[in-house]
């Protein structure tokens, strides 16, 4: 049987034998300089040359090189998977099929698995009177075995054996050796699975969270993401902010109970879902549904908090919808605070039954808001209303100082970084008085068209233009982007211009692509041109070299100046 | 990219579209209010009630399924409310001369008599 119950007859812990160690230091021929040398060479074998190496090669290499040092015939690193108490070879030399069979080794059994419970040196002198757990030591003939365990800050993470197809009576200078060379691997291991860790920690955390805040004028955002623990800094807490095809702008901020790489995973499918469920035109509070449907369905007994903002750019209107979130902060232009009522709906992911109910609000210029997670006000043994208190007051010092993005400031306030117990996500979106004019460069395709007049009417409403002349200044000035979108040369990532000015009781906007205009011949064309004079006052169509410049004014009738 | 909403009141389907009609959307529009017309009615009511900016990709494309739906001996009535800035609109690209524009949705449903026509 394979069943290794006990030491074999030929089997030994290095540590009570005496004798090998007493035994003269390896064979007959070799010095104490030759001793020397041999050590000197084994502490290379995981030189930085071998840095460039992926963790497999490195490791390979390196057995290849305690093979020829230690006159072995096989070399073999097995790897702890602590999950499961199985040793696992990553590694061998003479005895490649232990890599490409897969073999595990219970811990504490077999060979090495005796080695790895031991966390000491075992020697087999005579494979023949001792039991071992993996057939392909015998199969392939082996006799001898000299095993130590790898540590990492006196743990054991491995095994690394050196075996011989004749017998062989190992000594304590090979013990001495093989032990060096284990101490390179662990640290060589040791640094190949921080990075490889940090890369993946990177890649998830880029993926997870948005890549870049949106750039709207007159809207400056800022974000703060922290998780918890020190070694994978990913978790359960998200934040998303994007532009909806209707040119609203979506704000949404989540908490997958639990941390780590689990709670991670699951929040990436589920802010992926909402995204899209959101981008499809759901309204929120159905979006809400789906996606407590959808976290339910998934039936793996996890659950979520998650707040959706839905914010007009034009009117500043918001509608907001809670899964059990904490509520939006609003701080107001004057550094009042107040947080965003809204109905605090069932966590996802609990209920199928589940209904979300949608609230609306404003927010004005010169107001900002701030969504946030659990972790940001909560400390153990403290009531919720005191963190949140907390925050308001942290919030309104901060909206005064100037120094650092908004998220920054209430963050540095509020967050003692060493002692981080819960992951923390922080959105913040400032609405800012946008000046006398406006610049925008837009893409050249029609998905743009919504955000543009969302922008312009926001900029116009600052502005104090009355309802009826900002429907119009934006509905024209969104036909001649139609035409510059429809006119843009076939040059990929073409963009045009749009520059607005408000003066003495006017509107100026000039809408200057580079593309060649058309004569309004169609149907469709025709009418937009026939739009664009019946809203304006003047339509300018300046036709260039390198391009086509629509210049629309409008006098504005009512009182803003 | 943009969410109608699909209702029937009389059995006369009404649909809803939530957003804006523009030169992004307008084919997609189409075929979705196209398709909510089906063979046991003759009327299909859209609302613009949700709707706050209609530029001329969509005015054309409204034009265009009040045609097809006359072709198929339908009618095509749309709800704009009185005071709102696309009623405006409607007026200044003589819609109403086209297709029935009715400020309610009761009205739709009634057969638009009052604007019909205008």
């Amino acid at each position: 049987m394979d069943v290794d119950a006990d030491l074999g007859q030929g089997q030994r812990e290095a540590v009570e034998d005496g004798s090998a160690a007493g035994a003269g230091l390896g064979p007959p021929a070799s010095g104490a300089e030759q001793a020397e040398r041999r050590l000197e060479h084994m502490r290379e074998v995981a030189a930085p040359s071998l840095g460039y190496l992926s963790l497999e090669q490195m490791l390979s290499e390196m057995l290849e090189r305690i093979r020829d040092e230690l006159r072995a015939d096989t070399a073999v690193l097995l790897l702890l998977d602590e999950d499961r108490g199985v040793l696992v070879a990553r590694a061998a030399r003479g005895l490649e099929e232990e890599v490409r069979q897969g073999v595990q080794v219970p811990l504490a059994r077999g060979f090495a698995g005796r080695v790895a419970a031991k966390a000491q040196p075992v020697i087999i002198d005579d494979l023949n009177h001792a039991d071992v757990v993996n057939p392909l030591l015998r199969q392939k003939g082996i006799r001898s075995l000299l095993g130590v365990p790898v540590r990492v800050e006196g743990r054991v993470i491995g095994v690394l054996h050196v075996g011989t197809l004749h017998q062989r009576r190992f000594v304590q200078e090979d013990i001495a050796l093989l032990e060096i060379a284990s101490d390179r691997a662990a640290l060589a291991i040791d640094n190949a699975r921080s990075v490889e860790q940090r890369a993946v920690t990177e890649i998830m955390q880029r993926t997870l969270l948005p890549e870049a805040l949106p750039q709207i004028p007159g809207l400056r955002f800022s974000a703060k993401y922290l998780p918890a623990g020190t070694t994978v800094r990913i978790g359960g807490d998200w934040y998303d902010v994007f532009q909806l095809p209707s040119g609203r702008l979506s704000l949404v901020i989540g908490d997958v109970v639990g941390r780590g790489v689990l709670a991670a995973s699951v929040m990436a499918e589920i802010r992926t879902a909402l995204r899209a469920y959101l981008m499809e035109g759901h309204e929120l509070s159905q979006a809400m549904s789906l996606l407590n449907e959808l976290l339910v369905a998934m039936g793996r007994n996890r659950s979520a908090t998650a707040a959706i903002i839905e914010l007009d750019l034009e009117s500043g209107e918001l509608a907001s919808v809670s899964a059990g979130h904490l509520p939006a902060l609003v701080i107001e232009a004057d550094g009042s605070s107040r947080f965003l009522e809204v109905p605090p709906g069932v966590p996802l992911g609990i209920s199928l039954h589940a209904r979300y109910e949608r609230r609306r609000d404003q927010l004005p210029v010169g107001a900002t808001l701030r969504l946030y997670s659990d972790g940001l006000v909560e400390r153990r043994g403290e009531a919720i209303d005191e963190g949140l208190a907390r925050l308001g007051s942290a919030a309104q010092a901060a909206a005064a100082a100037e120094d650092a993005s908004f998220a920054d400031r209430v963050y540095r306030r509020l967050v003692d970084e060493t002692s981080v117990e819960d992951d923390i996500a922080l959105l913040a979106v400032e609405s800012l008085p946008l000046g006398p004019s406006l610049q925008l460069t837009l893409d050249a395709q029609p998905g743009v068209l919504a955000g543009l007049r969302s922008t312009l009417g926001r900029w116009l409403a600052s502005e104090g233009v009355a309802e009826n002349e900002l429907f119009d200044i934006t509905l024209a000035t969104s036909e001649a982007a139609a035409n510059a979108v429809e006119h843009a040369y076939r040059a990929e990532q073409a963009t045009f211009l749009v520059s607005c000015e408000h003066e003495a009781h006017s509107v100026r906007v000039a809408v200057r692509d580079r593309g060649r205009w058309r004569d309004a011949r169609s149907y469709g064309r025709g009418r937009g041109l026939s739009i664009m004079r019946a809203l304006m006052d003047t339509v300018e169509i300046e036709r260039g070299e390198d391009g086509t410049t629509v210049v629309l004014t409008k006098r504005l009738a009512t009182g803003a100046a | 990219m943009i969410e109608i909403e699909v209702e029937r009141l009389d059995g006369i389907p009404v649909a809803r579209p939530r957003g804006d009609i523009d030169a992004a959307n307008a084919s997609t529009v189409r075929e979705q209010l196209a398709a909510c017309l089906d063979v046991d009615t003759d009327k299909l009511v859209v609302d613009l009630g949700e709707t706050r900016y209609v530029d001329s990709a969509g005015i054309d494309m409204l034009f265009r399924l009040g045609e097809r739906l006359r072709q198929r001996r339908a009618t095509l009535l749309l709800v704009i409310p009185g005071d709102s800035q696309l009623q405006r609109l409607a007026t200044i690209v003589a819609l109403p001369s086209a297709l029935p524009v009715c400020e309610t949705v009761a009205q739709a449903l009634g057969g638009c008599v009052r604007e019909s026509g205008a």
